[in-house]
């Protein structure tokens, strides 16, 4: 099992001067730490207009930051959103080829294409076209990092031969993901050779039983870049601490703030009417019962709140239903004290993550 | 903390209908037309009680019902109710003085009475409400029913004397969906209950032929109150 931590970026208001800097800069303080006990990934979204909920547009910009304060831990675009009016398919190469040349190899390139109109309709994007251009970058871009020269004639873009530098460390090319949150990106995932880079806070059962048919199709995939990712991630939120109580308080606080910026925002599905989008996208995590205002104290499945035992529990769930690496989120909008977050850290890496590693050792 | 309403609804309140008996059986309306146009709007919290708030960005639709009954047209504005996708009803009208009651008495829906036609050609849907409101479909394609996603609507009106919002969900059981272009050449903000209403950006067209069904009031919410601490399930 690996670990990671994933970052929105999330700002409360009132947006007071140096707010957002207090937030880039806890974020940062935070990267430190997992690097130095030993997470295996930092993950950062891009969003646009997304007011509280993510003011990380440049995750290429914050990425950079995070590999020239750590040593060790891979640094994950989670994910490029791979539609022209967002970013041009070769600005988006050569901006991940700097970042790995700059990590010194450590890049994780992921893959997506936005679900919100917020978003899309800010860049006049197509709903009905994304899917068709995210499927037209996967399969340029490696093609990018690993040939001399370059050309295209394409539905979302074409070029003439030109040379696309410089070219990635890793060799052939960082490895690639897709955002996994509408049913059945999962498998396009698979058909293409790509990880499954969970977006969405489903179910075990659920879960278990997209991860087993991915697993069956990635087996025939015809992959879109050199080699095949077939590594499975999910995201979750964690809040560790040895009181169980206070843990999982604490936590519900921290997956409830996310739930509640989250819904302010208008999903592609319920503000223009297309196949494109059958999902409500990660609002589905808010919404566990459409119908009725829910019952706030209840715990949903799986997540990685409460003290070191109750979260290891949780793993080992998420483990058995054949998740390779569980991706954290910290905080949203502050809700959780900077020292908070960075004890729940420690905590967490020394109670929980080494029965994981023993685990594998043992299992090797 | 994210934003919240800061409309007061006391002055609504005069006009909001009394409801006598919520709903406690649903409606269905066979083979009924449901158009909705979305438009993003300029105004965020001041358009929305204080149990709700707005969307990023802030959202106006207007709604056509088609009925063997009545023909109803309204204005909503777009919002959460905690974390779940709402529209408040600003202003509405129907053409059928009792389906008007009806829809007051058991819904708490407020209208007026206006000759509401709603008119499908092959190429465009038109839907008015003599000088209040023209609009139209345009261009229709067919999708299929699981591409829409219609929310539930708030209605502000008193229930046993106190000012409530009443959800009302509507289901709908879909035959025929089109997407289309929105486009809107009369708009009278004010008339359709919120003067501040203004569409500056069109988003989406809809229209369907359903099977539409008014469903039992399961919850209502003290208007002044957040909606996760002022719902009230009913029943």
């Amino acid at each position: 099992m690996q670990f990671g931590i994933f970052f929105e970026i999330s700002v409360p208001r009132p947006f007071t001067d140096g707010i957002e800097k207090q937030v880039y800069d806890n974020c940062l303080e935070q990267v430190r730490l997992a690097d130095e006990l030993g997470f295996d990934y930092v993950w950062a979204v891009e969003h646009h207009f997304l007011e509280e909920y993510s003011h990380c547009p440049a995750p290429e910009l914050f990425l950079t930051a995070c590999a020239m304060v750590t040593k060790k831990i891979r640094v994950g675009h989670g994910i490029v959103v791979c539609v022209p009016q967002f970013n041009h398919p070769i600005r988006a190469a050569e901006r991940a080829a700097v970042l790995d040349i700059l990590s010194g190899g450590r890049l994780e390139f992921g893959t997506g294409r936005s679900a919100t109109w917020t978003e899309l309709g800010g860049f006049e994007a197509d709903p009905d076209e994304t899917k068709k251009t995210w499927d037209e970058y996967v399969r340029a871009i490696p093609k990018m990092w690993t040939q001399e020269r370059f050309s295209w004639r394409g539905r979302a873009f074409s070029t003439p031969e030109r040379a696309v530098i410089p070219k990635p460390v890793q060799s052939p090319h960082p490895p690639m993901w897709v955002a996994v949150s509408s049913p059945g990106t999962e498998l396009d995932a698979a058909d293409r050779g790509l990880g499954s880079l969970g977006i969405s806070f489903a179910g075990f059962e659920e879960q278990e039983r997209k991860i087993a048919e991915y697993r069956r199709r990635i087996q025939h995939c015809e992959p879109v870049g050199a080699f095949v990712n077939d590594r499975v991630h999910t995201v979750n939120f964690l809040y560790c601490h040895e009181n169980v109580d206070r843990g999982i308080k604490t936590g519900l606080r921290l997956s409830g703030t996310f739930g509640y910026l989250n819904s302010n925002l208008l999903v592609a599905r319920e503000s223009y009417p297309t196949r494109s989008y059958p999902s409500l996208g990660l609002i589905a995590v808010a919404r566990q019962d459409q119908a009725g205002p829910g019952d706030p104290s209840k715990v949903p499945e799986g997540l990685a709140i409460g003290d070191p035992d109750r979260i290891t529990h949780a793993i080992q769930r998420w483990e058995s239903a054949g998740v390779d690496g569980i991706n954290f989120l910290l905080n949203m909008a502050e809700t959780v004290p900077q020292q908070e977050v960075l004890d729940s850290l420690r905590l967490f890496a020394k109670e929980v993550v080494p029965q994981f590693k023993r685990e594998r050792v043992a299992s090797r | 903390v994210p934003i919240w309403g800061t409309l007061d609804v006391a002055p609504l309140l005069k006009a909001a209908p009394d409801v006598t008996e919520l709903a406690q059986e649903p409606v269905v309306y066979e083979g009924a037309e449901v158009l909705q146009l979305m438009y993003e709007i300029d105004v965020y919290e001041d358009l929305l009680p204080k149990a709700l708030h707005p969307t990023l960005p802030p959202t106006a639709t207007i709604i056509f019902w088609k009925t063997h009954e009545f023909t109803a047209a309204m204005l909503r504005v777009g919002c959460r109710a905690g974390i779940r996708p709402r529209g408040f009803v600003t202003g509405a009208f129907v053409d059928d003085a009792d389906a008007a009651r009806m829809l007051a008495s058991r819904w708490g829906l407020r209208s007026d009475i206006a000759d509401v036609r709603l008119e499908r050609t092959y190429h465009r849907i038109d839907a008015t409400v003599p000088g209040v409101l023209s609009c139209a479909s345009v261009d229709p394609e067919p999708i299929s029913g699981g591409d829409l996603l219609y929310v539930a609507n708030m209605h502000l009106a008193r229930v046993g004397g106190a000012p409530r919002l009443v959800q009302v969900d509507p289901e709908y059981a879909f035959h025929k969906v089109d997407r289309g272009r929105p486009e809107v050449t009369t708009f009278d903000a004010a008339a359709l209950g919120e003067p501040r209403v203004n569409l500056v950006y069109p988003m989406s067209a809809s229209w369907t032929q359903c099977d539409l069904t008014l469903p039992r009031v399961r919850y209502i919410c003290d208007p002044d109150v957040p909606a996760l601490q002022g719902t009230e399930k009913i029943g």
